[in-house]
């Protein structure tokens, strides 16, 4: 029989949601039903702006921004874990914040990589490395040991890797798995989202609709979607989300 | 619920699940509750709050300027409103008084004669309920975070003590003197905690960002230390191997059943650890406000299905699901930080404890009843009121002639 299994607790919700559910109507659905992380993924890709780095950049989503959309937290990181063990996502530590994860489709930054080594000495390692060590492992950062006896690379072919900007210097013996010319992102990435949070701040009591902060003029430092900010803001908890009649609504959170 | 008691009457279902449904009703929805107040006492936060197990009757709070008060819990008067009344105080004016902070207050799980307190004035104090003086007093070098006597120890009688020095001494009622030493931290320990299963297993929580259970029939060290990445190396920074957090671990606290361990840091965040195996659930409760610099004392629910944890956050305790990690609802009513919470497992009620000097009790309101026709109910109503108070009926009378 069905209901043994269900949670005691589903039974009072039941009432809950039909409540929430009217409150909501005609706005964004914030991810009830099944959770399909892929296709958030997807949709948060295409806030991400490629014409800004000249499409030499992969697509690259913060593990936080998933969320802001999906509630379920622990659901989330172990539907991402799956991605990850198929080889569909890879993460990145971006390096300013040790909680801050990058999400990248592994077609795109393989894509993306061998586009910009094409045509130079380091091509061939890199081209190794990406089939060797992405394949095989989803380990956010290596250590010498692993390097040189489980992927089989030289001291000079790591350090052929970390100027190609697949590697990043962890510290002495360990390398991060990295993004090249991601530094670019990281800066208007942090600067943006700086920007956003004075808005908010700025506001009349710290708060402000969210449809209304995604429709005003944004400054220069504020290079991505304004949503894209949105969604980063809300999902590292920066600022408090409340639904109101109107919407929803952002208030900065002291901290 | 009443698809609940249906099933319950044709037999569908055992009466546990009916219990469980009902608790987990009176827990979603709790609030504070203009019915149930606290009698305020204390002039300074209160740090920690217990309340028995032997009857769940009394509560015992300690507060920053020193003071333990005892309250009764239990509304005998047949009024919904009630002032939980102070029943006895060990106030400022008291000779044995702690001089500094209370940080910890305990119940001896069997009996409420004797309660357990320590403070920053180095010392721990077991008191004779009866007479309020202390039966016995433990001395330390350092500063007492934390203290815990296990609540369901048959052959030992020890408490575990966390001091500022990183060696958790472990002291024995029977004898009333120091037994033994647990080393392995290296800086304060902020939390202890027994284990409500194995009366031999105790965890630890320490500023240095870990988390140890300790076995403590066996001297030679720690039996597991709790690490966030669960052995995978690739994500944790060299320095941070094998730690449970990273950030000051304050707060620890087992599930009912003791089959998980729960913490919380200074990083912000709240880990579910299996107990048996010191693995990180990885369940991910978000961002969990934690600037404490003591210890932090929260609660989870008991005989509830999904269990909830009861969190302190800043000024209001964050409800969230203890499995899925979902955060329920919060609970805003403190006017300054909240220090610690407290469940009552008989009737679903929260109490809680802040810097503003307050204890909040945080009742379920449940639907009223209907009411009923006025030309049935103004008899009996008029009867009940008589008996209660039949001097009130004279005046009234007298009034009438």
């Amino acid at each position: 029989m069905n209901r043994k299994r269900a949670l005691i607790s589903d039974t009072f919700k039941v009432k809950k949601r039909i409540r929430i559910g009217t409150e909501k109507f005609g706005a964004v659905s914030n991810g009830d039903g099944p959770t399909d992380i892929k296709f958030t993924l997807e949709y948060l890709m295409t806030l991400f702006p490629r014409k800004l780095f000249n499409d030499a950049l992969p697509q690259i989503v913060l593990k936080h921004q998933l969320y802001s959309i999906h509630h379920d937290k622990t659901l989330v990181d172990k539907e991402l874990n799956k991605l990850r063990e198929r080889g569909e996502v890879l993460m990145f530590q971006l390096g300013f914040d040790a909680e801050a994860f990058g999400l990248i489709f592994a077609s795109d930054y393989k894509a993306k990589v061998l586009a910009a080594e094409e045509g130079r000495a380091t091509r061939a390692t890199v081209e190794r490395f990406l089939e060797k060590v992405l394949s095989s492992s989803t380990d956010l950062s290596f250590s010498k040991d692993q390097m040189l006896r489980e992927f089989l690379f030289t001291d000079s072919e790591i350090t052929q890797l970390v100027k190609a900007g697949v590697l990043t210097v962890r510290d002495a013996g360990s390398w991060w798995l990295s993004i090249p010319n991601s530094g670019k992102f990281t800066k208007f990435f942090l600067r943006g989202r700086k920007a956003v949070l004075g808005m908010v701040k700025k506001s009349k009591y710290s708060e402000v609709l969210q449809a209304e902060l995604e429709e005003r003029r944004t400054t220069v430092h504020v290079k991505f979607h304004m949503k894209y900010h949105v969604h980063d803001i809300v999902g590292a908890e920066l600022v408090e989300s409340i639904p109101t009649t109107s919407g929803t609504m952002l208030r900065f959170v002291d901290s | 619920m009443l698809g609940f008691l249906t099933a319950r009457q044709a037999g569908l279902d055992d009466p546990l699940r009916l219990r469980r449904a009902e608790s987990t009703r009176r827990v979603l929805s709790l609030t504070l509750n203009p019915d149930r107040d606290v009698d305020r006492v204390h002039g300074n936060g209160v740090n920690a709050i217990d309340i028995d197990a032997v009857e769940g009757r009394y509560m015992l709070s300690g507060g920053a300027d020193g003071v333990i008060v005892i309250y009764d819990l239990e509304n005998f008067s047949g009024k919904p409103q009630y002032t939980c009344k102070a029943v006895c105080t060990v106030g400022r004016s008291s000779r044995h008084v702690h001089k500094f902070s209370v940080e910890t207050v305990q119940w001896y799980p069997y009996d409420t004669g004797m309660f357990v307190s320590s403070s920053f004035d180095k010392t721990m104090k077991v008191w004779d309920t009866e007479t309020l003086k202390p039966a016995e007093v433990f001395e330390f070098e350092d500063n007492v975070y934390s203290h815990h006597l296990s609540p369901i120890a048959r052959k030992h009688s020890l408490i575990a003590v966390g001091t500022k020095n990183p060696k958790i001494q472990l002291c024995d009622l029977k004898s009333g003197s120091r037994i033994h030493v647990l080393q392995g931290h290296r800086a304060e320990v902020l939390a202890v905690r027994w284990s409500p299963r194995y009366e031999h297993i105790l965890a630890t929580a320490s500023a240095d960002s870990k988390v140890k259970v300790w076995d403590v029939r066996r001297a030679s060290g720690s039996v597991l230390t709790l690490d966030q990445h669960n052995g995978d190396k690739s994500k944790a920074s060299s320095e941070a191997v094998n730690t449970a957090h990273n950030g000051r671990v304050n707060g620890l606290c087992f599930t009912g059943d003791g089959l998980h361990l729960l913490t919380t840091g200074t990083d912000d965040r709240m880990r579910l650890w299996n107990s048996a195996t010191g693995e990180n659930t990885l369940v991910n409760y978000g961002k969990v406000c934690n600037e404490s610099r003591k210890r932090l004392q929260f609660t989870v629910s008991r005989g509830c299905s999904p269990e909830f944890v009861f969190v302190p956050c800043g000024s209001s305790v964050a409800v969230y699901a203890l499995h899925t990690g979902e955060l329920v609802t919060m609970l805003r009513g403190h006017y300054n930080n909240v220090d610690c919470c407290e469940f009552h497992t008989d009737y679903q009620e929260l109490y809680s404890g802040g810097k503003d000097c307050n204890i909040l009790a945080w009742v379920p309101i449940l639907r009223t009843a209907d009411v009923e026709e006025e030309s049935n109910s103004a008899p009996t109503r008029a009867v009940g009121q008589a008996s209660v108070n039949p001097a009130f009926q004279d005046a009234w009378s007298s009034d009438e002639d």
